[in-house]
């Protein structure tokens, strides 16, 4: 044993000594490749040093652009400090998945950090939706300084923001006499900013999101009595069929100054007729932000939905998982044949160990696997004899 | 001394031991290591991954022993939610709120009796017992704290209010004819006489979502906060005594117990598993895991322990409750 642990030991560093970076005149480099182009304010360092071969190979390469290595790799052998930063909290997906230059260019750029001169543009390369035009827009946003409010590695906040909603609408917004004449009737501590204003734009005044809730508009006092906090009670009285699907045995019913509803939404203002406080999906992310990030990580699953509710009732469910209906009947919604297919599955046919009965879900797991078609087994062989023992 | 192939942590201490005992010789070993290049350590490193999980697993005293459950075709227990324990009479009590109803056991695991109170229970969630002649049972479709009178076979729906606002019943324990009532819309705990009189709070403003699970233990209230992690011991005047901070050893706790050791044990709903605690709250293993089959989790929802030192887990996904003992 220790003859070939002795051998190992020896062979390995020589055989990885062969595959390292050979120096390469960077003069060859630019025999074709215009060095103006290499140049610019500001010049990534081993650019500057003439040191091509730090990153590419001349021959040949297993990555694009004759790389060495994996792009992250290759950026990490030298800005290694970053790294650990750049897992914490809630990271930027580029930076999660290694590709830096989707946001910086490795060689030189007019500006600091190697970004693209015109950032906005670069952010909506993949944040399309966010590329709007409003009739009143926020003046950064109208700026084109995403970075104002975000940041663009990781953050402790959702959306990257780089300190909570609140406080980054205060650190500009500091005239308390326009704040108070804003909000004359607002009958407690002015906070919760963007429950009522898109930081982005919108076409009403003051930034006021697009949909107003109604009795907003009509009359503060069919919800609001005196300084009183207003409570679940108070919404349900209205909204009576979300007040029943919420006594389940699975439900949204948790804690926020006693009022559930406002977990998710604006009494006054939103994007969307339901007044969600943000998009649907970072809204259960605020809470469920470990969902996600098991989501991410899993080799197999379902490709994204644009809706959590697409699957789950938001409000409460009877079901696991806070499923809108049973684990059939949520799937079928959109793979129509398959519930009618070969494996029988539905009431009549129970699962051997747990006597339930049998759904997509009993061999599928939407949020992902590690097994092909986000099965909860390997396919071949193990998951079918969980059951059929006999094969 | 940390993990070096998970990085899960650190070692417990019957991991040490483990290793000792079983004369491994780790310095030998070590000693090998240490004259290799690093990627000869990690292809080493790998034969140690099989006995690391090996060991952890070893750890935990606690092996299967049977199970309650009822499987029949459209008469199968659905989303089971809790366990009560008569210790008097040698019962297991489940909730069974899929199919509004509840089951009775004997200590075997052998079903005695199915109870769904003339078909009038909403969605039953949680029962305690604090005489003979009837159960208390929170019923979600109702929100209520619902008596029922088993010789009048009557059911008395109850709403309850705290400081004149009506609360959410969640999980209820009983303790010397006292009801301890989770307000889920709050996450605090509000004990209550038999009358249905509000007495003390038990409340944490620093818990994000509240509370989430509670048992009694030793004349004292241990309660589980979810999004902090944590777990708070209050005597029963509600006098916060002592904070246990579990860390990142859980990631989804959805309830605890109390073992007649001291021992604090969380279930993990994300993790499916149970993380065992030491009375003074350091993290010493972990156990189960997810699956469908005996001693595995799907979607576990409560823990507790019956008056025999054995371990019930309630699992709502694989619609059953496992008994585990040492």
């Amino acid at each position: 044993m220790r003859i070939l642990l002795s051998a190992i030991s020896t062979l390995l560093p020589l055989l990885f000594a062969s595959i390292a970076p050979a120096a390469v005149d960077a003069a060859s480099c630019f025999e074709c490749h215009d060095k103006k182009l290499f140049k610019d304010t500001v010049t990534h360092q081993p650019v500057l040093e003439s040191k091509c071969s730090f990153c590419h190979n001349p021959h040949v390469a297993r990555y694009k652009g004759l790389l060495r290595d994996q792009e992250s790799v290759l950026c990490y052998s030298c800005h290694d400090e970053s790294r650990k930063q750049f897992s914490i909290g809630v990271v930027h997906d580029p930076v999660s998945k290694g590709q830096c230059s989707v946001c910086h260019t490795p060689h030189a750029s007019s500006e600091k950090g190697l970004i693209p001169s015109d950032l906005a543009e670069n952010c909506y390369a993949c944040h399309t939706k966010l590329n709007k035009e409003y009739k009143v827009p926020h003046k950064p946003y109208a700026d084109g300084k995403c970075s104002s409010c975000h940041t663009p590695h990781q953050a402790d906040n959702l959306q990257l923001l780089s300190d909570k909603p609140d406080a980054l609408c205060l650190s500009c917004h500091q005239d308390e006499t326009i704040l108070a004449n804003g909000h004359k009737d607002y009958p407690v501590d002015l906070k919760g900013c963007l429950s009522c204003h898109n930081p982005h734009g919108s076409e009403r005044k003051a930034l006021m999101r697009d949909f107003l809730h109604q009795p907003y508009v009509e009359d503060c006092a069919s919800c609001h009595q005196g300084e009183a906090k207003v409570g679940m009670a108070t919404c349900l009285k209205c909204h009576e069929k979300t007040g029943k699907e919420m006594l389940s045995n699975h439900s949204h019913i948790t804690i926020q100054d006693g009022n559930s509803c406002l977990n998710c939404h604006s009494p006054h203002a939103g994007n969307d007729k339901a007044l969600l406080k943000n998009r649907e999906k970072l809204v259960c992310y605020s809470c469920h932000g470990e969902t996600l990030r098991r989501y991410k990580k899993t080799i197999s699953k379902h490709p994204p939905v644009d809706k959590c509710s697409n699957c789950h009732a938001p409000h409460g469910s009877r079901n696991l998982s806070m499923l809108k209906s049973d684990g059939n009947a949520v799937c079928v919604q959109c793979h129509e044949t398959q519930g009618n297919f070969t494996h029988p599955v539905g009431p009549d046919v129970l699962d051997k160990h747990t006597g339930q009965m049998l759904t997509c879900i009993t061999c599928h797991n939407p949020m992902g696997t590690k097994f092909k078609y986000h099965m909860v087994q390997e396919g071949k062989r193990d998951l079918c004899v969980l059951c059929h023992r006999a094969y | 001394m940390t993990c070096v192939y998970c990085a899960t942590g650190p070692i417990n201490n019957m991991f040490k031991m483990t290793l000792d005992q079983n004369k491994w010789s780790v310095r030998n070993q070590m000693n090998i290591i240490s004259g290799l290049p690093p990627l000869s350590l990690l292809l080493l490193l790998s034969f140690f991954a099989g006995y690391h999980v090996e060991v952890v697993h070893a750890a935990s005293p606690w092996v299967w022993d049977r199970v309650l459950k009822q499987d029949l075709v459209n008469d199968a227990m659905m989303m089971p939610t809790s366990l009560y324990i008569d210790g008097d009479k040698g019962l297991y009590y489940v909730v069974d709120s899929g199919r509004n109803r509840l089951l009775s056991f004997n200590r075997k695991g052998e079903l005695l009796n199915i109870f769904n109170a003339g078909k009038a229970l909403d969605i039953p969630f949680d029962m305690v017992k604090t005489d003979a002649k009837g159960v208390w049972i929170v019923e979600k479709g109702r929100n209520s704290l619902s008596y029922i009178d088993l010789k009048e076979k009557k059911v008395t729906p109850n709403s309850l209010t705290y400081n004149g606002k009506i609360i959410y019943p969640d999980r209820i324990e009983a303790d010397a004819g006292i009801l301890y009532v989770i307000n889920k819309a709050t996450g605090d705990i509000i004990s209550y006489s038999e009358k249905l009189e509000a007495r003390t709070r038990f409340s944490c403003s620093e818990c994000a979502w509240g509370f989430v699970d509670f048992k009694i233990h030793d004349g004292k209230l241990w309660a589980l906060d979810q999004a902090g992690q944590t777990i708070r011991c209050f005597n029963l005047d509600g006098k916060l005594i002592k904070t246990f901070e579990l860390g990142k050893s859980v990631i989804f706790p959805v309830s605890l117990a109390i073992g007649p050791t001291g021992y604090m044990y969380v279930l993990d709903r994300q993790r499916r598993s149970v993380a065992a605690y030491d009375r003074s709250g350091v993290f010493k293993y972990r156990f189960l895991k997810k699956g469908i089959t005996r001693g595995q989790l799907y979607y576990p929802t409560e823990i507790r322990f019956d008056p025999w030192g054995e371990l019930c887990l309630v699992d709502e996904g694989n619609a059953k409750v496992e008994i585990f003992k040492r």
